[in-house]
């Protein structure tokens, strides 16, 4: 079977290698790549005869629904659906690996309490934000907070502002903190727990309302001559054994309980409204770029 | 005077000439004309209105501007840097020559993908220079920092084809001429040797513009912070949202608006510029021997250009070093925090086998297209021959991402998970700066060596190998140097059109990149930098001393080392 | 000291070095107004350098070079070549592949300051005097080899120097070119009255062209003197060989008591012209010989080894009982070759005994005799 995924590699390979062991015989073939490339590549196949991958496992749920919406995902559960919460699940696909958008700070600068607090004056000038045109991550964010009664896309105005400077991906603006370029920044919980486990100086924090979570889903192709080996794997992924394999690499998953780095007391998670940002992310990225440019 | 004039034109490759010419169409066909219909469609697919929507969309007008601005700003600013360097570097009287020139070329062999990290690093909030001096760079975030990046990331081609074109056009003895008939070193300069050198300066400032339309590391990193986007950029992100068909149709139709600005100016560049700029040689002129005067300017002019390679490659590259021997991002670059990890982690398994990809690729390319390039740089004498050039850069203009669509639309059920489809990629990139830099060297061909080496007894390939091959030797050693830099620092392409069992580098850089592991990038661009120094230092040398051959040839050289 | 005006050029204790290998050493040379004075030497022998370094392309390594009684160059400080008042004329004719005829004649009065069209309408006039006025707009390539040289010169011409300096100009050119650019040359410096500096390893050339001729070897300057006097007096058998063919024997020479030179070649001796570094007593010594100095009848017996139709007349190689004499006879053959014969010396010169070249005997190969004029 392939595998199509945008999954970082070490908890991809973790769990392709662990599928492999359990099932005797099987090979997964994986095109890993950045979304952008994925999507390419999954709109070259479509044109050339179809989708090749049995199995696509995305990092955000706008992507997959994009696939979903092209009739490229088929109607499919995972047979331990009922252990994963509803908000993590759609009729075609299922969110199994979770990240949560957080605040890091450089040791030694005073945290933000809430979300909030990123556009006051202590922080002026000071804070790395990912841009939503480049990460689906950012953009959860940006679908977060604009749906959120007392932010709105008025918060990124005032984040503008108050100087924040917009950034590439997550990783861009946690390497900006650690290397003292910002005070602070907002980035993926699980990275920055791994870079603060090697030392890099920083803190982690979660502010109110909470870390901004984004699931990353799993779904099974119309891809003409399936492979049963297709349903197999992602079910595998989805269950509590696949789960486990990536709360090893130090992911957060979607069984509540399983693993990733322990938050710390009092952090509290939410999450975007994605059906609603399904129809409504191009014009919410627009009022954004209009904010920051890009 | 009873000595006939030597009016006719050469024929290129009496009889073979048409063979090539086919297999030269065929090439073109397959490698740009194909994937660029295959876009097209795309492009199309929807009606046309993807046209319409990228044209409208909010910010579209100020992206392609900008666009515009750096393609021409670049190559402005590359053009005059990387020639100055190469003259000047060109005197023997230059104090520390020989490592001025690793120096200035060295930017080529540090790729794009950790350029921006490691100006960053350097002279940004927090950098090197921040740190130690107190000094940093408020505008390296922004249009002028992206100027500077890619103007010494272009300068090293620059200065590679200005280095060939000195070595094959500008003998000595046509400079001592102008001066021995009253002009001063700038006038000749200005009269005789930038004249000889056009053909290759507009091919330069030709490379350096697409390449500066199509690039998209520096101004995504540098841009991104002040919200200064660029065409590329755009099309990013429309790729970012390419689930959604409209999205992707639009990063293809940028993409194809970007291979129409290029066309628009290389049509005209190539078919009407181009044939007034060369100038064919007469006779084999010995070199003669460059104007020995000692002066302070010299020493002056030698300190600049160590500064600038400092300031360009020194302290970018300690940067890069340093992220790759420390622990963690963020800690001070002191012995206690050294660790070989991050070397470890990009030097697993399967990326040493990556690498095995990589550079076989690149080997494989390099050769390709050092002959590919040629035999469409003597085709150019014709007119039909110019076209056939031109349509080969075209997919040179195209990003990337859109190329490797293209060509998996167009091969992938034959040809889908090979390395072959990658090299097919590669050949389609790259093409064009093979033939640049080879087509610049082309019109030193005289006719009479052509003719001598038949009438002597040697077949078509003897008479290639023993009479144009040495006169060549410089253009072509550059064109394989350019062409395997380029391959096996490509990343966009090779990731895109990869499967299990194909993988190549650029797949361990994004695997790293994504992670966050600076370290472990900067590693690996540690590891390729050392890889390439390796392969490409022997083929360095081989051009210098093919360069100095060509300026003086062996017989003369013994009459010279006796007569002076 | 060498501040006098009348003197064009002024070379002393000129040494040029490549990597510390003097190219041209220790060399002492003057040229007059409108002066032709050929440097004759082999190829290699530092002609080029020499006239390089007067034009400013080298820097000499010690000595001095004025011009027109200015100092123009020593090992400290050089004025650049687009400062010194001369016109040089490459061996490689070295026209920029770029330029029309016109253009390339054009440069140095664009570069003296006239504009354009100016200079154009001289550079015209210069390429009709040439005779390649209808070629004005080729470019090199669209030259022949002869066509391209006379752009060289005119290029030269224009800048109206005092000095011209031709490097082996006619080196690339065919044997009817050569004639015809020399003629041309000599016009020129004639109707200019500019003093030239004409280097080739040529001997012909160098005797016809120049007023005086200084002979170079190996970077050092032999001898100056009239095309006559190197050809008759040669310091050395280097130099003799370098203005045509010769033929050294041993011999006792004497002065002979009523004029003349006394040679003994061992069948007694013989009384001829000529003169050199004698004694009055007998001495054994070299004794140079051209072949137009000795004939094909007389007191002494050879017999012919080579013989060789030249149309204008015949050269002969002759086994004597001293070594090899080439001996030029006008007219057809009238000896075959084996045959005995009888042959005389109507004039000799004497070479020096402590002569540097150690070469007994230089015998011409026939098909090597060089035969001036």
């Amino acid at each position: 079977m392939t595998l199509y995924t945008c999954a970082s590699a070490n908890v991809e390979q973790a769990v392709v290698t662990a599928f492999e062991k359990a099932h005797a015989g099987a090979t997964v073939n994986v095109f890993r790549a950045p979304t952008g490339q994925l999507n390419a590549r999954v709109a070259a196949d479509a044109r050339s005869g179809g989708v090749k991958a049995d199995v696509i496992w995305a990092c955000d749920p706008l992507t997959m629904h994009g696939y979903d919406s092209q009739g490229l995902l088929r109607a499919w559960s995972p047979t331990n659906a009922a252990d994963i919460p509803s908000a993590y699940r759609t009729p075609h696909f299922t969110g199994i690996a979770l990240l949560y958008m957080v605040v890091v700070v450089h040791s030694g600068a005073v945290a933000p309490v809430s979300w909030a607090d990123l556009a006051k004056p202590q922080f002026r000038g000071t804070v790395a934000l990912p841009s939503p045109t480049f990460a689906a991550s950012a953009l959860g964010l940006l679908g977060y907070f604009a749906s959120t009664p007392g932010y709105g896309v008025t918060y990124y105005k005032q984040l503008k502002s108050n100087g924040a400077v917009q950034v590439n991906a997550p990783a861009d603006a946690l390497t900006g903190v650690e290397q003292g370029t910002y005070k602070a920044g907002v980035t993926l919980a699980n990275a920055a727990y791994t870079d603060r486990k090697k030392g890099s100086p920083i803190e982690v924090v979660w502010p109110r309302p909470g870390g901004v979570a984004i699931y990353g889903p799993i779904g099974v192709t119309t891809k003409k001559d399936v492979s049963p080996l297709g349903e197999q794997f992602a079910s595998y992924a989805a269950s509590g054994a696949g789960q486990k394999v990536m709360a090893g690499q130090g992911t957060y998953v979607t069984i509540p309980g399983l693993g990733g780095p322990p938050l710390p007391s009092g952090a509290a998670t939410v999450a975007p409204d994605w059906p609603s940002l399904f129809g409504s992310y191009s014009s919410v990225l627009a009022k954004y770029t209009g904010i920051f440019g890009g | 005077m009873a000595e006939p004039a030597i009016t006719h034109r050469a024929r290129i490759v009496p009889r073979g000439e048409q063979a090539l010419a086919a297999v030269t169409v065929l090439a073109i066909v397959g490698l740009v004309v194909v994937p660029l219909t295959r876009l097209t469609w795309v492009a199309v697919g929807g009606g046309g209105s993807s046209i319409m929507r990228v044209l409208r969309a909010p910010g579209f007008g100020t992206a392609a501007a900008h666009s515009l601005e750096l393609a021409v700003l670049v190559p402005l600013l590359a053009v005059p840097l990387g020639t100055g360097i190469a003259l000047l570097l060109r005197r023997p009287d230059v104090p520390g020559r020989g490592g001025l020139r690793v120096l200035v070329v060295l930017p080529l062999l540090i790729p794009q993908f950790v350029l921006g990290y490691s100006w960053t690093q350097a002279y940004g909030r927090a950098g090197f220079t921040d740190d130690l001096v107190g000094v940093r760079w408020t505008g390296l975030n922004g249009p002028a920092g992206i100027v500077v990046v890619l103007v010494v990331d272009a300068a090293p081609i620059c200065y590679l084809l200005n280095t060939v074109g000195l070595a094959t056009r500008a003998q000595p003895q046509l400079e001592l001429a102008a001066r021995a008939s009253g002009a001063t070193g700038w006038t000749a300069l200005r009269t005789v040797t930038l004249p000889l050198l056009r053909p290759v300066l507009a091919a330069e400032f030709v490379l350096t513009f697409v390449a500066t339309l199509e690039s998209f590391a520096a101004p995504q990193v540098l841009g991104t912070p002040v919200g200064y986007s660029t065409v590329t950029t755009r099309l990013y992100t429309d790729l970012a949202f390419g689930s959604d068909p409209n999205s992707f149709r639009d990063a293809v139709t940028l993409a194809l608006g970007l291979v129409l600005v290029a066309a628009v100016i290389l049509v005209p560049a190539d078919l009407v510029l181009a044939p007034r700029l060369g100038s064919r040689r007469t006779r084999q002129s010995p070199g003669g021997t460059a104007l020995r005067r000692r002066s302070a300017g010299t020493a002056i002019m030698a300190g600049l250009v160590g500064a600038y390679a400092a300031f360009a490659v020194l302290l970018p590259t300690i940067a890069l070093v340093a992220a790759a021997l420390t622990r963690a991002i963020g800690l001070a670059p002191t012995p206690s925090n050294w660790t070989f990890d991050n070397f470890r982690a990009a030097l697993d398994a399967p990326t040493r086998s990556a690498f095995a990809h990589s550079l076989q690729l690149a080997v494989l390319a390099a050769f390709a297209l050092t002959l590919l390039g040629a035999v469409l740089a003597a085709l150019e004498r014709h007119r039909p021959g110019r076209l056939l050039g031109t349509v080969a850069m075209l997919s040179f203009a195209v990003p990337g991402s859109a190329l490797a669509v293209g060509l998996l639309i167009a091969y992938d059920r034959r040809l889908g998970g090979t390395l072959t489809l990658i090299l097919l990629a590669y050949l389609a990139k790259f093409w064009a700066l093979a033939h640049r830099t080879v087509s610049g060297a082309v019109d030193r061909l005289p006719a009479g060596e052509w003719q001598a080496a038949r009438t002597s007894g040697a077949g078509p390939i003897a008479a290639v190998r023993t009479v144009w091959l040495p006169a060549l030797a410089p253009a072509l050693i550059g064109a394989w140097l350019l062409v395997f830099v380029s391959a096996l620092h490509e990343v966009t392409m090779s990731s895109l059109l990869y499967s299990t069992g194909s993988e190549t580098i650029a797949v361990a850089v994004l695997n790293s990149q994504e992670l966050g592991s600076i370290g472990t990038t900067a590693a690996l661009s540690v590891t390729l930098t050392a890889v390439l120094l390796a392969v490409v230092a022997p083929a360095w040398l081989l051009l210098r001393l093919t360069a100095r051959r060509r300026d003086i040839p062996a017989a003369r050289r013994r009459e010279l080392a006796h007569a002076y | 000291m060498p501040t006098e005006t009348e003197e064009t050029m002024r070379c002393v204790g000129l040494q040029v070095s490549y990597g510390g290998v003097p190219a041209v050493d220790d060399l002492d040379l003057t040229v007059r107004p409108g002066e032709v004075l050929a440097v004759l030497g082999a190829s290699g022998s530092g002609k080029s350098t020499l006239l390089h370094a007067v034009a400013g392309l080298v820097q000499p390594s010690s000595g001095e070079i004025w011009l027109g009684g200015r100092l123009v160059a020593t090992a400290r400080r050089s004025t650049p070549p687009e400062r010194r008042d001369v016109g040089l004329v490459f061996q490689d004719f070295a026209l920029w592949p770029h330029l029309s005829a016109v253009d390339t004649v054009a440069y140095p009065l664009r570069r003296a300051g006239r504009n354009r069209h100016d200079a154009r309408t001289v550079a015209q006039r210069l390429l009709d005097q040439l005779d390649i006025g209808h070629l004005a707009e080729r470019r090199p390539a669209e030259l022949s080899g002869g066509q391209q040289q006379r752009v060289g010169l005119a290029r030269a011409l224009a800048r109206s120097p005092r000095l011209f300096l031709l490097d082996e100009p006619t080196a690339h050119l065919d044997t009817h070119l050569r004639a015809a650019f020399q003629s041309c040359v000599r016009d020129r410096q004639a109707a200019t009255g500019a003093a030239a500096v004409y280097a080739t390893h040529d001997a012909g050339e160098a005797l016809a062209l120049a007023d005086r001729v200084a002979l170079v070897v190996d970077g050092r300057l032999q001898q100056v003197a009239t095309p006559e006097v190197v050809y008759a007096e040669p310091v050395s058998v280097a130099t003799a060989v370098l203005t045509g063919s010769c033929t050294v024997l041993q011999a006792r020479v004497a002065v002979a008591p009523r004029g003349g030179l006394s040679v003994d070649l061992g069948d007694g001796p013989v009384i001829v012209d000529g003169g050199g570094s004698l004694e009055v007593d007998p001495v054994q010594a070299r004794v140079l010989l051209r072949p137009d100095w000795v004939s094909v009848d007389g007191p002494l017996r050879g017999r012919v080894t080579t013989c060789q139709f030249r149309g204008t007349h015949t050269d002969y190689l002759l086994d004597t009982g001293s070594g090899p004499v080439h001996v030029q006879a006008p007219g057809p053959p009238t000896h075959a070759v084996g045959q005995a014969l009888t042959w005389g010396i109507r004039r000799a010169w004497v070479l020096g005994v402590d002569e540097p070249d150690v070469r007994e005997a230089v015998g011409p190969q026939p098909s090597a005799v060089i035969a001036p004029g």
